[in-house]
């Protein structure tokens, strides 16, 4: 199968500055991932190699078996849809019905198909109720939820998110996570460059970690968090459903919620961990 | 000592019939750190505008109740606000970092040798001491993050409100201004963060407000407000650690912090 995305020793430079070294990895259908490390490690550089925006000093970007340098931003916009950091502030439209639509009226998809999309896209985040508003008379973190919908009505069979849960709340981070694991479900991968370690570790499988510009760490994400020193290193903080694990040696070192929740109601159950009383407020 | 008290506030942005702020009452003592939390829309950042005596002042649009902010004139001791989105806060005046974070001091009419004292310093605490030369209009969305947390801390407020300040931090960045945020406050600063971040606010805050609708919902310490299962059924949830416990079935109260999951061990 071909991947979704292949980088292969990519280079890249801001002026003299080195942003990648040497950068290679590869991303199936389907995959969610997470590229994560800290402020100018090159994570957001690369999402824009991705997108054709940047061109690679060396190496190659492969988009299925497209060379992401070779075509224009606007022919990749078919296989690769880019949600970035400020999205917010980048509608455009009078409502966000219409900025839904833009991307694939812009590719070329016919009116009625692309209402069909748009539609659809709409009711994946739950924004029906909000498709006739103006994108500025709504929240930041909804228009960013609108952004979101028109990387979507482009089925794209790559999408890239960059800090997609920044100012989200419960509710609006759900709807996120469900929608990234429905594409992922239906054969879409998954990019998400994030600082949100406990959000990444709850919705994607795989971590891609950058430092200095070059990949300090594949593989799985729940490994990752089990590694408390390499988070440190990393800049990375420690996930507390990881933390929890390690603090009270919970078997298994579970990292996620739902799989903490049935180890802790068994030691609970147990008398292995007391029952936890009020007294226990902040130190 | 009350350093922001807010008493029966209400406020309606312009053209709007649909209060922002239903009739808040709201305290932050000398020392203390407050978190704001609430749903997308709540008026967390509206309070923050508020408490700041922004709205209406430059926002337009109608208060009703008092708002009073109470500080030693002496050393600095007004009120600051850090915006989610740094960019949005550049004066615009600075073409170099140490000249941005100069910009408020300078407008208070600080002697030029205070503003230089002050102004390393907060460099210094903010982590941005070795930018001091960029121009600002250069720097990721987390260098700025922390040249606008430089450039608030330089002016050495009473109340200090934070609004989504790690919003564009790495792990490290956040953790750093968190330490920042209590340094404040033991220095006798008040400090109201309204923060997404829940995870963190068990151990940085002594009391945690719940705002839905406008309205203050709960006011509490976190452990009493986060065990409250309509904050997680219609509010902004709670730490990662207490949703573990309400995962497991168990009745509440929760623990909110591996701190306090470790100590009742």
């Amino acid at each position: 199968m071909t991947p979704a995305l292949s980088c292969e020793r990519l280079s890249f430079a801001y002026g003299g500055r080195p942003v990648l070294r040497d950068v290679s990895c590869v991303v199936a259908p389907g995959e969610r991932v997470a590229l994560i490390g800290r402020n100018g490690a090159g994570k957001t550089t690369l999402t824009r190699l991705v997108a054709g925006l940047e061109r690679a000093a060396s190496g190659t970007v492969r988009v299925g078996d497209w060379d992401a340098g070779r075509h224009r931003p606007d022919e990749l916009a078919r296989r690769v849809a880019v949600v970035f950091q400020h999205a917010d502030q980048q509608l455009f439209a009078r409502t966000v019905r219409e900025d839904v639509a833009f991307g694939p009226l812009a590719l070329g998809v016919p009116g009625p198909e692309a209402g069909v999309r748009v539609a659809a896209a709409l009711a994946e985040l739950d924004l029906g109720s909000v498709a006739s508003e103006h994108p500025y008379d709504l929240p930041p973190p909804v228009r960013k939820l609108a952004a979101l919908a028109g990387a979507l009505a482009l089925a794209p069979s790559l999408l890239v998110l960059d800090e997609p849960t920044t100012g989200l709340d419960r509710a609006l981070r759900a709807r996120v996570a469900r929608v990234i694991r429905a594409r992922a479900a239906a054969g879409c991968a998954v990019l998400v460059v994030t600082h949100d370690v406990a959000f990444a570790v709850e919705v994607l499988d795989r971590a891609l970690v950058l430092d200095g510009g070059a990949v300090v760490f594949d593989g799985a994400i729940a490994e990752l968090c089990r590694d408390p020193t390499r988070l440190r290193t990393l800049g990375l903080r420690e996930p507390p459903v990881a933390a929890l694990s390690r603090a009270l040696d919970l078997p298994g070192r579970p990292v996620r919620i739902d799989d903490a929740a049935p180890i802790v109601a068994a030691c609970c159950a147990s008398g292995g961990l007391p029952y936890i009383g009020e007294s226990h407020g902040p130190t | 000592m009350t350093r922001l008290s807010l008493e029966r506030v209400s406020f309606w942005y312009p053209a709007s019939d649909r209060p922002a702020l239903c009739d808040v009452s709201l305290r932050v003592g000398r020392g203390e750190i407050v978190a704001l939390v609430g749903n997308v829309g709540a008026g967390c950042s509206t309070l923050l505008c508020v408490a700041a005596g922004l709205a209406p002042r430059v926002t337009g649009g109608r208060l009703d109740g008092r708002v009073e902010c109470a500080g030693p004139e002496t050393a600095g001791g007004g009120r600051v606000l850090l915006l989610p989105a740094p960019w949005t806060q550049l004066s615009g005046m600075g073409v170099t970092v140490r000249d941005e974070v100069a910009f408020g001091p300078a407008n208070l009419g600080w002697p030029l040798e205070r503003i230089r004292v002050a102004g390393e310093r907060a460099m210094a605490r903010a982590g941005v001491a070795d930018l001091a030369d960029r121009d600002p209009l250069t720097l990721s969305g987390g260098e700025l993050q922390r040249v606008m947390l430089a450039g608030v801390l330089t002016m050495e407020p009473a109340l200090l409100l934070l609004d989504e300040p790690t919003a564009e931090l790495d792990g490290d960045g956040a953790a750093a201004l968190w330490a920042v945020a209590r340094e404040e406050a033991g220095r006798g600063a008040a400090v109201l963060v309204a923060t997404s971040d829940l995870d963190a606010v068990p151990d940085l805050a002594s009391r945690v407000v719940w705002l839905a609708d406008g309205a203050v919902r709960a006011d509490g310490a976190p452990a009493a407000v986060f065990a409250d299962d309509a904050i997680w059924r219609e509010g902004p949830g709670g730490p990662a650690v207490a949703d573990v416990w309400r995962a497991a079935g168990l009745a509440p109260p929760w623990p909110v912090s591996v701190t306090a999951a470790a100590r009742a061990r």
